[in-house]
């Protein structure tokens, strides 16, 4: 019993992280339409910056600054691609070209960071953790399950409670309309992506000492993340919140049990297929007509 | 005073032309009524004003300034409102955000509140739930509160109650007389031709009439002439 | 059509012999060891083509599939199983086809964004399960046997080169097939594909079974090249990257999976000679994918068209088929209604879009179908045709009732419609979707004489070339084509000019007599309802407000106000 606990409880410093990568899916997804494939990419960029910048000897602070900003800026720049050249193409070409960019942004990644070699990432969150029942919560995990409920609490409370979140949520939901209104759709579009790429910098700078840290791997975390978004229908920052600490859970649990513990990393998989065909069961036809 | 002016405007869906040199003019204080049978192009002529679409030809000018290659944004800040059919409100919004979205600094809430005190008890609902007159009030006045010289305005009276579009187009006469230029896409021709100055009327993309609305508001049999044809009668 | 396919087959064999020929003539071994991975990442590349270029549709899991394969061959080895290589490719192959399966069947659900998720996941998770069990023999060091014989690279060179070329030459059979074109059909509309009468779940499920066993074979033969295979052979970054070179050089042509397998295999060696570090290439592949989606068009596709510049493709100047061509009707009986609503109520939540509508359309006749903008015509259609999820009342066709049938169903029993935007495949020629459209069986004169009554273009020519305007006649002639008891057009007429509205309602007119097909038109110009309709019913907030002969009908004081909100006898009162 204690050791189910103690492998949930381990479960949830990656519950924690699946939950902030989910919620910046959905806030990507339900300001710009766009479900960004190259979102955990793109943060790893950012996150790298700011290891190669500590190995450099530069201090934390400002690494961890200049990573968030290399971050939003780079996905400011895929924003702008898709954007500019894709905003009227159909579903499965937006879904092709953010394909297309991943391999692209996971090549030069590598490249730049050295392959698969993991980088010794800074510990941002020092001490210890607290006890609980006996079992050990790791200040890890604390910080990334703070951060993830305040990344939810920011998220709505700028939608619900600013003109600039008012003006984004008629550009969610009626592009044209919004436009025709003249409120600065490009302008606020563009905002989306950098916030979203510093917020997902951030995340992957809080995980990566709690993975394999190499550039690959953590451009991965995109399964988790969508099985965590979609968890909430794309809609709901909350069920992606939850969802992201039920799946690191659901892993740690699967890691008590011989035979299945090699195959924890398949869970996601597991989680998007059956929320999914779930969630699609009434879809018959594409949207062409 | 002219205030929008259209010459030889082509517009084409697909490739196909569905506005074939028009030329429209819309003066403040005046409404110009467009009329026509469903399919003959009007609501793409009101795309192609405010930018929705591109244009293929001819050109578009807002008090003498060519639109053609502004952006829809970007007309829309100079001063030309659309307000599309189907009632576009943001239906997760209240009446009220709906209408600060694009709040003009000039501007306030109380002149749309004003024009329709119906809104003001119903300011903090949520505007999926109003009624189709409703909503169609908050989608015109959201255009108003953006301090547009001309409104474009598409099938409002669409699905409503008589008694709910006569109402409607007692608040768009209105507009006009505070000085608006309107441009008024109706299928249901009498209410806005009792309403409107100036009538065009659209078939199969070109206009066929060009007039004053009392006269044709007093000819039916020429109105119906011009909508459904008359290759029956003739032969 | 056979002929074609041959004449394909014939030159694609013919090309890669020669080919393969002048590789073993001219080339060292270190070269044709390199080749072989050409022609084997070229089959990868056809598995891709065929899901990716041909039905449209994201598979991000293409290398799991392969890996499927090579894993199979690998544990044939180990066990030693009868038949060599050969038979192993072959249950390598079959192997990786439930999986293809598998796959397919969330894609009859999920596309765009959602499928690449779910492929994308399989893939990872895929990785994740290979790494842990290994490749079978990767411990004890046991290589995967080559076909006796053929054990030196040139053999196994020329080993690869038959499979590829039987895949090849396979391929070219099928895409040319009804199933290749139904392929091409739910690529551009899964509704319009379904209207033809094309099985949209069939269609999917054979392009991701068939792509998972080519995927399979190539794996197969990858393992046959190496030797050993690791995990990371088959990673997520391996399929990722091959989608993104299928994307590019359009994997769906012969030349665009040999020209891919040429970048995936040679670029590395290319950059290693320059000294260049070799994951540039994965750089240069996904910018090369964003490109060609920019543009629309593959490398393959622009050198077709460079190539054409060059040497014009001939069109034979259409032959003035005269209408005693025209197919013969099919003989229908009696004089009953071929279609009957009774009572037919659709809601879209708490809005009735339909409200008890009921219609009959009586056999040999064309019947009007009129109302205002958001009066239920396109409702009315879906219902009729088996486009809705669910509707209340009763559709009856020549007298059985259809409402358990779905659109396939509908279609394929002879109830057949057109579209307000077409979505035709362009890359069919104008004859191919008229034979798709038609379920076969007309011939090329008949085919002409159908394009010429109709005024269409010539059936050489591409769709990608035809104007939207044609295309919808186009539409029209692949409903007549089929001859079916019942065709519904849906505003055939929008943008045409008067002159051809005209025109075209004349032919609408006769299309009961010459083909033997009842039609139910629905149209805004009056003027084209009262030249081709007999009969019309006026439909306003979902309810039939009129129903009789069409004058009659158009000259009832209720039609004229539900059509311009005039009162007219309150307008004569006065």
């Amino acid at each position: 019993m204690n050791s189910l606990l103690t492998s949930a409880v381990a479960g949830l410093s990656a519950g924690g992280a699946y939950a902030i990568l989910g919620v910046c899916v959905v806030f990507t997804y339900r300001l710009v339409s766009v479900v960004k494939f190259t979102a955990t990419a793109l943060g790893a960029i950012g996150a790298f910056v700011m290891v190669i910048m500590t190995e450099m000897g530069y201090p934390l602070l400002p690494s961890v600054l200049v990573g968030i900003l290399v971050g939003a800026l780079a996905s400011t720049a895929v924003g702008l691609i898709t954007t500019i050249w894709f905003s009227g193409s159909s579903q499965s070409i937006k879904a092709a070209v953010t394909a297309a960019l991943l391999v692209c942004i996971i090549a030069m990644g590598q490249r730049l960071t050295g392959g698969q070699q993991p980088r010794a990432f800074p510990d941002i969150v020092g001490g210890a953790g607290i006890q609980l029942a006996g079992v050990t919560i790791t200040a890890a995990s604390l910080v990334a399950i703070g951060f993830a409920v305040f990344l939810t609490v920011a998220a709505e409370q700028v939608l619900n409670r600013t003109r600039m979140g008012l003006q984004l949520r008629a550009l969610s939901e009626r592009p044209m309309a919004a436009e025709l209104l003249g409120i600065p759709v490009r302008r606020l579009a563009i905002g989306v992506w950098a916030a979203s790429g510093a917020m997902t910098s951030i995340a992957l700078m809080l995980v990566a000492p709690l993975r394999s840290p190499d550039f690959g791997s953590l451009s991965l975390l995109v399964v988790p993340a969508f099985a965590a978004a979609l968890i909430g229908s794309f809609k709901s920052f909350r069920a992606a919140l939850v969802g992201g600490i039920l799946i690191g859970v659901i892993e740690g649990l699967a890691s008590v049990f011989v035979g299945l513990n090699q195959y924890r990393a398949a869970v996601p998989f597991l989680v998007i297929l059956v929320v999914l065909l779930w969630s699609q069961r009434g879809a018959q036809w594409d949207e062409a007509r | 005073m002219n205030i929008l002016e259209t010459e030889n405007l082509v517009i084409k869906r697909m490739g196909i032309p569905v506005v074939r040199e028009v030329n429209l003019v819309a003066s403040s204080g005046e409404i110009s009524v467009l009329l026509g049978a469903n399919g003959a192009g009007k609501t793409t002529l009101l795309e192609g004003i405010s930018g929705i679409i591109p244009i293929a030809s001819g050109s578009v000018e807002l008090e003498g300034n060519d639109m053609v290659k502004v952006s829809a944004g970007k007309r829309a800040l100079a001063g030309i409102a659309h307000v599309e059919q189907g009632r576009t409100i943001f239906g997760s919004m209240t009446t009220e955000e709906n209408l600060k979205v694009a709040l003009h600094p000039d501007a306030s809430l109380e002149e749309i509140y004003e024009l329709f005190p119906e809104l003001l008890a119903r300011k903090d609902v949520q505007s999926m739930m109003l009624s189709g007159g409703e909503q169609q009030m908050v989608v015109i006045g959201r255009a108003l509160v953006g301090r547009p010289k001309v409104v474009l305005i598409d099938e409002m009276s669409a699905g409503l109650a008589p008694v709910v579009v006569n109402r409607l187009m007692k608040g768009v006469r209105r507009l006009a007389d505070l000085g608006l230029a309107v441009v008024l896409v109706e299928q249901f021709a009498n209410l806005a031709l009792e309403i409107g100055d100036r009538a065009y009327v659209m078939r199969r993309g070109s206009f066929v009439y060009e007039g004053d609305c009392a006269t044709l508001g007093n000819d039916p049999d020429q109105l119906h002439h011009l909508y459904l044809g008359d290759i029956g009668e003739a032969a | 059509m056979k002929r074609d396919s041959s004449f394909a087959a014939l030159k694609t064999a013919a090309l890669i012999f020669i080919a393969g020929a002048l590789c073993l003539f001219l080339l060292s071994s270190y070269w044709i060891f390199l080749i072989t991975a050409v022609f084997i990442i070229g089959v990868a590349l056809q598995s891709l083509g065929l899901v990716v270029g041909r039905a449209g549709m994201i598979s991000l899991c293409q290398m799991s599939f392969a890996g499927v394969g090579a894993w199979v061959v690998g544990y044939l080895n180990v066990i030693d199983f009868p038949g060599g290589l050969p038979v192993w490719l072959l249950i390598g192959g079959l192997a990786a086809l439930p999986f293809g399966i598998a796959i397919g069947l969330p894609a009859l659900r999920l596309r765009g964004i959602n499928l690449a998720i779910v492929t994308l996941g399989f893939a990872v998770a895929f990785g994740v399960v290979l790494g842990t069990i290994t490749y079978p023999g990767q411990t004890t060091f046991t290589m995967v046997a080559r076909p006796s014989g053929l054990e030196s690279d040139q053999g196994y060179f020329i080993f690869v080169l038959a499979i590829y070329g039987i895949i090849a030459v396979a391929l070219e059979f099928i895409t040319r097939s009804r199933l290749g074109a139904s392929w091409l059909a739910i690529r551009h509309s899964e509704r319009a594909a379904a209207s033809l009468g094309v099985s949209v779940p069939k269609a999917k499920l054979s392009a991701f079974a068939i792509s998972a066993f080519i995927a399979g074979i190539s794996g197969g033969l990858l393992a046959g090249y190496m030797g050993t295979l690791l995990a990371d052979n088959f990673s997520m970054m391996q399929s990722l990257v091959l989608f993104a070179v299928a994307i590019m050089v359009g994997a769906q042509f012969p030349l665009g999976a040999i020209l891919g397998g040429v970048l995936v295999a040679l670029f590395p060696e290319l950059l290693r000679r320059l000294s260049l570090p070799q994951d540039l290439g994965s750089v240069f592949f996904g910018v090369g994918a964003v490109q060609a989606l920019s543009t629309g068009e593959t490398i393959s596709e622009a050198f077709g068209r460079l190539g054409r510049k060059i040497l014009p493709r001939r069109i034979r100047t259409q032959k003035r088929a005269s209408e005693a061509s025209l197919p013969a009707a099919r003989v229908l009986d009696g004089d009953k209604a071929v279609l009957e609503m009774r009572d037919v109520t659709v809601r879209y939540g708490n809005v009735v879009a339909l409200n008890r509508a009921s219609l009959v359309v009586p056999q040999g006749t064309v019947v009007g179908l009129i109302g205002p903008n958001g009066a239920g015509k396109s409702t009315f259609v879906d219902a009729i045709t088996g486009f809705l999820l669910s509707y209340e009342g009763k559709i009856l066709f020549q007298g059985k009732e259809i409402d358990a049938l779905s659109a396939t169903q509908r279609a394929r029993a002879g109830l057949r419609r057109t579209w307000q935007t077409t979505r035709m495949a362009p890359e069919l020629t104008v004859g191919e979707y008229i034979r798709l459209a038609s379920g076969g069986g007309l011939s090329d004169e008949e085919v002409d004489a159908i394009l010429v009554w109709l005024d269409c273009p010539p059936s050489e020519q591409l769709i990608s070339s035809v104007d939207a305007g044609a295309r919808r006649l186009l539409d029209v002639a692949g409903a007549v084509a089929a001859r079916p008891p019942v065709i519904l057009l849906d505003e055939p007429a929008a943008g045409q000019s008067y002159a051809e509205a005209v025109m075209l309602g004349k032919r609408i007119a006769e299309i009961p007599e010459r083909f033997g097909s009842s039609v139910l038109l629905i149209e805004h110009d009056m003027d084209l309802v009262r030249s081709a309709c007999s009969q019309v019913t006026v439909l306003d907030f979902g309810a039939v407000l009129a129903a009789g002969a069409t004058q009659e009908v158009l000259d009832m004081p209720s039609v004229k106000k539900a059509y311009m909100g005039i009162d007219f006898d309150e307008e004569a009162a006065q």
